[in-house]
């Protein structure tokens, strides 16, 4: 079970498996995208997921600065 | 990562009802100058580095700590995904193509506009996508994360390196996200 320290790794290393799993565990093209709780690094403010693709278009690039 | 043609693209697609955001998620090659995140102020400091760095002007939407909507949407480090409205996934990739999310949203829009006239109706598909690759550029963003986070890129090259070889030039290098395997690799 992953946990914030674990998730957070502190040294890169290139997981067999991640890459595999997001091809057949995340969710699929067609079915309805999960909406989670995210903050607005400008505001602060929470948001939820869904409430940008309410009656929008949305293009969702995930990364880091690293 | 090709944060500069992203930005181009959102500035493109905004009049025609296309948010684009940047989902921060855990630091992928963390180093010396920007470390793992032990608190959401290190995750807020990192990301503001990136925004100013790359000059981000898309809305930047912070993960929580444990990374809840990252591990749901798979994990991947760089991944883009396409979303209509409701909430119907369009478009999943595990690397991200600017070309290749633009030619999606092309389809995507022609189908949103078009489909009752043509009474087409969405069904699920699988395709291949690729990308050039700045190594040059990625190893100066390793540099700059600091000198542990090339150390730990080399080693896992040099652990992995025999597995991505092309077996031929119509596969091509076997990087993360090509799951090709040779007929002698499967029956193993």
């Amino acid at each position: 079970m992953m946990n914030n320290r674990t998730y957070n790794y502190s040294v890169f290393d290139a997981s067999p498996s991640e890459f595999a799993e997001f091809a057949t565990h995340a969710p699929k093209v067609t079915m309805r995208a999960p909406s989670f709780l995210l903050e607005d690094l400008e505001t602060g403010r929470k948001i939820q997921m869904k409430d940008l693709w309410k009656s929008d278009v949305v293009v969702m690039e995930f990364g880091s600065f690293t | 990562m090709a944060a500069d043609a992203m930005e181009t693209l959102a500035g493109r697609y905004t009049r025609r009802a296309v948010r684009s955001v940047f989902t921060y998620t855990r630091e992928a090659h963390p180093g010396e100058n920007y470390r793992h995140h032990t608190s959401m102020d290190d995750k807020r400091s990192n990301a503001r580095a990136f925004r100013d760095h790359s000059h981000i002007r898309r809305r930047i939407l912070l993960d929580d700590l444990a990374g809840t909507a990252h591990r749901a949407y798979g994990l991947l480090p760089n991944m883009t995904w396409i979303i209509g409205p409701g909430g119907f996934i369009h478009y999943k990739s595990s690397w991200t193509s600017p070309a290749d999310v633009e030619n999606t949203l092309e389809a995507i829009l022609d189908f949103q506009t078009n489909r009752a006239k043509n009474e087409w109706v969405a069904f699920y598909s699988e395709r291949s996508a690729w990308s050039t690759r700045d190594l040059a550029q990625f190893k100066e963003g390793l540099l700059r994360n600091g000198p542990q986070a090339v150390a730990d890129f080399e080693r896992m090259l040099q652990r992995t390196g025999a597995l991505r070889a092309a077996p031929s030039d119509d596969v091509g290098p076997r990087i993360p996200g090509n799951f090709y395997k040779t007929e002698a690799e499967s029956s193993q």
